[in-house]
C-alpha cells in the first residue's frame, strides 16, 4: 500500500497525469475486445469528446454560452482536409496541432469583438458564426469543394500494428482499431491539459467571473482577456475535435458542420454534466451509442424506424432529453450519480 | 386596520424578523422606528407578500394576508410605497399615475384631477418623464400613485430619505391629513425618528428583526434610554 | 417615375423590404420577450413555423387560406403561453445559461418534431393574391399584389403591436411588467399573466411570420431557420431592449440581402446580418449591446 499515499503526496499534476494514463490503458485495452464498428463508434465519440470538453470549460467554467463550436470544428475539419490534402505524408499529430491552432486562431477573432457580450447575446453572436458555415463553404468551392466537401486518406495502421491482427478481416480490423486508439490518446492528453486548466490559476479566475464579475474584476482579474482566453481554447479543442473527426472519416462536407452540430454538442455536454471532465467522456459516449440509444427508444415506443416519425426520432429525443435535464437534473448524468452516492451514504449511515 | 402576530422571517442564515407582533389601526399613523438593519423594509415587504414569512400571522381587518400573492394583496387595497419610490424613470408622470389606478375600480380622470389637486407640480409636469423629476416630485409621485387607487392602508418606507428637511416637514403634513381624511391605516417606517414621531400616534421600535419597545408615540419619544441607545436622538 | 420603379436600384429595394419585413417582424418578437422576460428565445422561429404547419397544413386539404391563417395565429398563442408556463416558468431567477439550454433544445425538438408530423411534402402553399408582378411601359416592377399582401400584413401587425404598447392600457401593464415587475405587482398589476401574454403575443406574431413566407413558397420546418438568425442581429444590432431599433435594423439587413444577392452573390445572401453585425461593431467596437443587462425575474 505504499505506493497508495506515493501516489496521494505526489504533487497533483503528476497524480492526474497517473490517473490519466491508467484509463487511457484501460480504454485502450478495451478497444482490442471491440468490433470493427464498435471501435470507429469509439473513435469519433472520442473526437465529439474532445470538443464537448471545451465547450464544457467554455459554459461551466467562464459561463460564457457558445453556439459556435461547430463553425471552429469545421474551421479544424477543412484545414486539415485542404492540409492533408497538399501535404499527405505530414504526421497527424503536426496536422493536429496545425488544425487546433487555426481553430483558436478562429476563435481570437471572433472573440475579440464578441467576449464583451454578455450571455443570450453572445449565444446569438456565435450562433450567426456557425450558421455562417454553410453559405461560406459553398460559395469558395475551388477551396472547399461546395456541397460534396472533400475527401483525403484515412487513417491507416502502421504496419508493426497491423501485424498483430490475423484472419480475413485483418486490415479492416487493424485500421478500425488504429484509429479508435490514436482518437482515445489524442483525447487523453487534451483531457490531461484540461484537467491541468481547471485547477489553475486561470480556472480559477474563470470560476470568480462566472459567479459574480463585478467582484472579480475588483480582486483584479483582468476580465476581457480573461474571457477571450477561455473563448480561444474553447475554440482551439473544437478545432481539434473537428481535426480529428475529419481524419477519422476520411472526408469534410459542410452540411456536418451546421447548426445541428451545435445544438447536439450543447445537449451532449448537459447530458454529461456542465464543468466537468467525466461528463465530457460520458457525452462522447452518449454520442458514440446515440444510434443504439434511439433504436431503443425506438422498440420501447414501437415507432417504425422508417417512418417519416422514426426518421425523426433523434432529434426528438436529444431535444426532450436536453429540455428535461436542464428542468429536472440541471448538473447532468455527473450530478445525479453523486446524488446517487450521497444517498447511498446516507442509507448506510441511517442503518 | 393592520395587525402582525408573532412573524418571523429568515434570509438563508439571516434572522430578518423575530415573532414581531404589532396592530396598525385605521385612522392612525404607526411609525416603526429602527437603526440600518433592524428589519423595518423586510417588514412592509412581508406584509405585501413580497417576503414569505416562516412563521406568524398578518391580518388586514379580518382577512389573513398570508399565502396571498402580492398583486391580490394590492388590490384588497393596501398601497405600499417601496424604499426608493419605486418610481418608473421611462414613464411620464401621468403613465406612472395611470398604472396605479388600473388595477382598481376607480375613475381614471377623477383620480388624477384628485391627485393632481393634492399634488399640483405633478400636474404641472404630467406629461414629463419621472426620470426628470426631482427627488421630492418623485416622492410625491410615489405617493400619489399609490393614493390614486383609493387604498386603506398605506405603507410608507422610508418617505424622507433624501429630502430636504422642509420638503420632508411638508410631506409628514400631507400624510397626516391623509390620515385624518381618509381615516387611512398608515405605517411609516422610518430611520428619520424626530419627524416620524412628531406626527405619529403610535410608535414600535425594531432592533435586530425584534420589538423592543412599542405604545403610544409620546410614551416612545419620552423614553430617554430608547431616544439614546435606538432612536438616535439626543435628549435635550 | 415609371423609369425609376422599375430601375435596377427600385427593384432592390422592393425585393429587401420584402424580406426585411418578416425579419423585422421576428426581431420584433424577440425584443417583446427580451424585455417582458430577459430569456432570448432561440426556439422563435422553430414555434413560428410548427404553428404555421398546424394552419396552413390544412390548405392542401382545401381548407380557406384566411382560416389557415387564423388557426395558425390561434395555435402560435397557445404554444407561446404554453412555453412560458411549462418551460421558462421554472427558471426566473436561475442562471442565465439555463433559459438559453432549453430553449435551444426547444429548437432541435421542434424541428424534429415538425417533419415528424408531416412528412415534408413541398407543396406550395398557394397564395391568395396574384403572383405576377405589375407591369410599367413594357418593363417589370418587382412587386405584385402578392408581394404589397406581404409588405402590408407585415409592416400592419408591427403597427398595431406599437398602437397596442404605447396606447392602450393593456400595453402600460405589460411595458410596465416588464420594467419594474416588483413595483407593478406593489400597484395590483397581474404581472406573471402578462408575462404569460406577452409570450402569446410574440409567439402569435411568429406564426403569422411563419405565414407569410410559406405563402407562395414550400411549407418547410426550416422556413424561417436563416429569419431567425438575422433576426436576433437585427435585435441585438438595435439594442434588444427597442422595438423600434428591431424593426430598423431588420430592414436594413433585408436591403442587404438583396444587394448582396444582387450585385455580389446568392450563397453569401444568408450572411447580410453577419455583415450588418460586424458594421455595426466596426463602427461601435465597444459593442451595441454592452448595457450591462441584469435578470429581471
Ligand atoms: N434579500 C435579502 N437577502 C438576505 N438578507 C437580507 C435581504 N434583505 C434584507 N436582508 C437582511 O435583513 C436584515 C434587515 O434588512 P432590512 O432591509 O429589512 O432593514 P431595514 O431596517 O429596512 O434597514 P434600512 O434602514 O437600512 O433600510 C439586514 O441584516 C439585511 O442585510
Ligand atoms: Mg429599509
Amino acid at each position: 500500500m505504499k505506493w497508495l499515499t506515493t501516489l496521494r503526496d505526489a504533487r497533483p499534476t503528476t497524480s492526474r497525469a497517473l490517473g490519466i494514463t491508467l484509463l487511457t490503458l484501460l480504454a485502450l485495452l478495451i478497444t482490442f475486445r471491440l468490433s470493427a464498428l464498435d471501435d470507429a463508434k469509439l473513435a469519433s465519440g472520442a473526437a465529439i469528446a474532445i470538443v464537448v470538453v471545451g465547450l464544457s470549460w467554455l459554459i461551466g467554467w467562464s459561463g460564457q454560452v457558445s453556439l459556435g463550436n461547430s463553425g471552429f470544428m469545421a474551421v479544424g475539419a477543412y484545414v486539415t482536409a485542404i492540409w492533408a490534402n497538399h501535404h499527405a505524408t505530414t504526421p497527424i499529430f503536426v496536422t493536429l496541432l496545425l488544425a487546433t491552432g487555426c481553430g483558436a486562431l478562429s476563435g481570437l477573432v471572433l472573440a475579440l469583438p464578441s467576449t464583451r457580450l454578455r450571455g443570450p447575446y453572445l449565444a446569438g453572436m456565435t450562433l450567426a458564426f456557425s450558421f455562417a458555415v454553410v453559405p461560406l463553404a459553398l460559395n469558395f468551392p475551388s477551396v472547399t469543394g461546395a456541397s460534396s466537401g472533400l475527401t483525403l486518406n484515412f487513417l491507416n495502421a502502421p504496419s508493426w500494428f497491423a501485424g498483430l491482427f490475423t484472419g480475413p478481416q485483418a486490415t479492416v480490423n487493424a485500421n478500425a482499431q488504429w484509429s479508435a486508439d490514436v482518437a482515445i490518446v489524442v483525447a487523453a492528453v487534451a483531457f490531461f491539459f484540461m484537467a491541468n486548466l481547471f485547477h489553475s490559476r486561470t480556472g480559477r479566475a474563470m470560476r470568480l467571473i462566472r459567479d459574480n464579475d463585478v467582484a472579480a474584476e475588483l480582486t483584479g482579474v483582468n476580465l476581457p482577456r480573461t474571457r477571450t482566453l477561455a473563448f480561444v481554447i474553447s475554440a482551439a479543442y473544437a478545432g481539434l475535435g473537428g481535426s480529428l473527426l475529419t481524419l477519422l472519416n476520411g472526408s469534410v462536407t459542410p452540411q456536418t458542420y451546421s447548426i445541428a452540430l451545435s445544438i447536439l454538442l450543447l445537449t451532449l455536454m448537459v447530458l454529461g454534466g456542465i464543468g466537468t471532465l467525466s461528463g465530457a467522456v460520458l457525452g462522447g459516449l452518449i454520442y458514440s451509442y446515440s444510434d443504439n440509444l434511439v433504436s431503443l427508444v425506438n422498440k420501447v415506443t414501437g415507432v417504425n424506424p422508417a417512418s417519416t416519425f422514426g426518421a425523426n426520432l433523434k432529434g426528438i429525443v436529444f431535444g426532450a432529453l436536453l429540455i428535461l435535464t436542464m428542468l429536472l437534473a440541471p448538473r447532468g448524468l455527473v450530478g445525479l450519480g453523486s446524488q446517487l452516492v450521497r444517498l447511498f451514504a446516507q442509507l448506510r449511515n441511517r442503518t | 386596520m393592520i395587525r402582525v402576530e408573532r412573524l418571523s422571517v429568515v434570509y438563508g442564515a439571516v434572522r430578518a424578523l423575530t415573532d414581531v407582533s404589532f396592530g396598525a389601526p385605521a385612522g392612525r399613523i404607526t411609525a416603526v422606528l429602527g437603526a440600518n438593519g433592524a428589519g423595518k423594509t423586510t417588514l412592509l415587504r412581508t406584509i405585501s407578500g413580497l417576503v414569505k414569512p416562516t412563521s406568524g400571522a398578518i391580518f388586514c381587518d379580518e382577512t389573513s394576508l398570508l399565502g396571498l400573492a402580492t398583486e391580490n394583496i394590492a388590490r384588497l387595497g393596501i398601497g405600499h410605497v417601496p424604499e426608493g419610490r419605486g418610481v418608473i424613470a421611462e414613464f411620464t408622470v401621468e403613465e406612472n399615475l395611470r398604472l396605479g389606478i388600473l388595477a382598481s375600480r376607480a375613475n381614471v380622470s377623477e383620480g388624477l384631477a384628485r391627485q393632481f389637486a393634492l399634488f399640483p407640480v405633478l400636474g404641472e409636469r404630467r406629461k414629463q418623464y419621472a426620470s426628470t423629476l426631482s427627488g421630492g416630485e418623485r416622492q410625491m409621485l410615489a405617493m400619489a400613485r399609490a393614493l390614486i387607487a383609493k387604498p386603506s392602508v398605506l405603507l410608507l418606507d422610508e418617505p424622507s430619505l433624501g429630502l430636504a428637511p422642509q420638503v420632508t416637514a411638508e410631506m409628514m403634513r400631507t400624510i397626516s391629513e391623509l390620515c385624518a381624511s381618509e381615516n387611512l391605516t398608515v405605517v411609516l417606517v422610518e430611520q428619520n425618528a424626530k419627524s416620524a414621531l412628531r406626527i405619529a400616534h403610535d410608535a414600535v421600535v425594531l432592533h435586530l428583526g425584534t420589538v423592543i419597545a412599542s405604545g403610544s408615540a409620546s410614551e416612545v419619544a419620552d423614553n430617554s434610554d430608547l431616544r439614546r441607545y435606538y432612536l438616535g436622538l439626543v435628549t435635550p | 417615375m415609371s423609369t425609376l420603379l422599375t430601375s435596377r436600384i427600385m427593384t432592390d429595394v422592393f425585393g429587401g423590404i420584402t424580406s426585411g419585413a418578416v425579419i423585422a417582424l421576428v426581431a420584433l418578437c424577440l425584443v417583446i420577450v427580451w424585455k417582458s422576460t430577459n430569456v432570448l428565445n432561440f426556439a422563435q422561429g422553430a414555434m413560428g413555423m410548427f404553428a404555421t404547419f398546424v394552419g396552413m397544413n390544412l390548405v392542401f386539404h382545401d381548407t380557406n387560406y384566411w382560416l389557415c391563417l387564423v388557426l395558425s395565429v390561434a395555435t402560435g398563442l397557445v404554444v407561446g403561453g404554453l412555453t412560458e408556463r411549462v418551460l421558462i416558468r421554472p427558471l426566473y431567477g436561475k442562471p442565465e445559461i439555463n433559459p438559453i439550454v432549453v430553449m435551444v433544445g426547444f429548437l432541435g425538438l421542434l424541428e424534429a418534431l415538425v417533419p415528424a408530423i408531416w412528412a415534408s411534402s413541398f407543396n406550395t402553399v398557394p397564395s391568395p393574391f396574384s403572383q405576377v408582378y405589375f407591369q410599367s411601359h413594357g418593363n417589370t416592377v418587382l412587386l405584385s399584389p402578392f408581394v404589397l399582401y406581404q409588405i402590408a400584413l407585415a409592416l400592419g401587425v408591427m403597427l398595431v403591436v406599437a398602437l397596442l404598447f404605447q396606447y392602450t392600457t393593456l400595453g402600460l401593464k405589460m411595458r410596465a411588467a416588464a420594467l419594474a415587475p416588483e413595483v407593478s405587482r406593489l400597484l395590483g398589476v397581474r404581472v406573471n399573466r402578462l408575462l404569460t401574454l406577452g409570450w402569446m403575443l410574440s409567439s402569435g406574431i411568429g406564426a403569422l411570420a411563419g405565414v407569410i413566407v410559406s405563402t407562395g413558397h414550400t411549407l418547410d420546418a426550416t422556413n424561417l431557420d436563416g429569419i431567425f438568425v438575422s433576426a436576433f442581429i437585427a435585435a441585438a444590432v438595435g439594442g434588444l431592449e427597442s422595438p423600434l431599433g428591431a424593426v430598423i435594423g431588420g430592414l436594413l439587413i433585408g436591403l442587404a440581402q438583396q444587394f448582396i444577392l444582387n450585385y455580389w452573390s446568392a450563397n453569401l445572401a444568408p450572411l447580410a446580418g453577419v455583415i450588418v453585425l460586424l458594421i455595426s461593431l466596426a463602427i461601435k467596437p465597444q459593442g451595441i449591446f454592452t448595457r450591462t443587462v441584469t435578470r429581471r425575474v
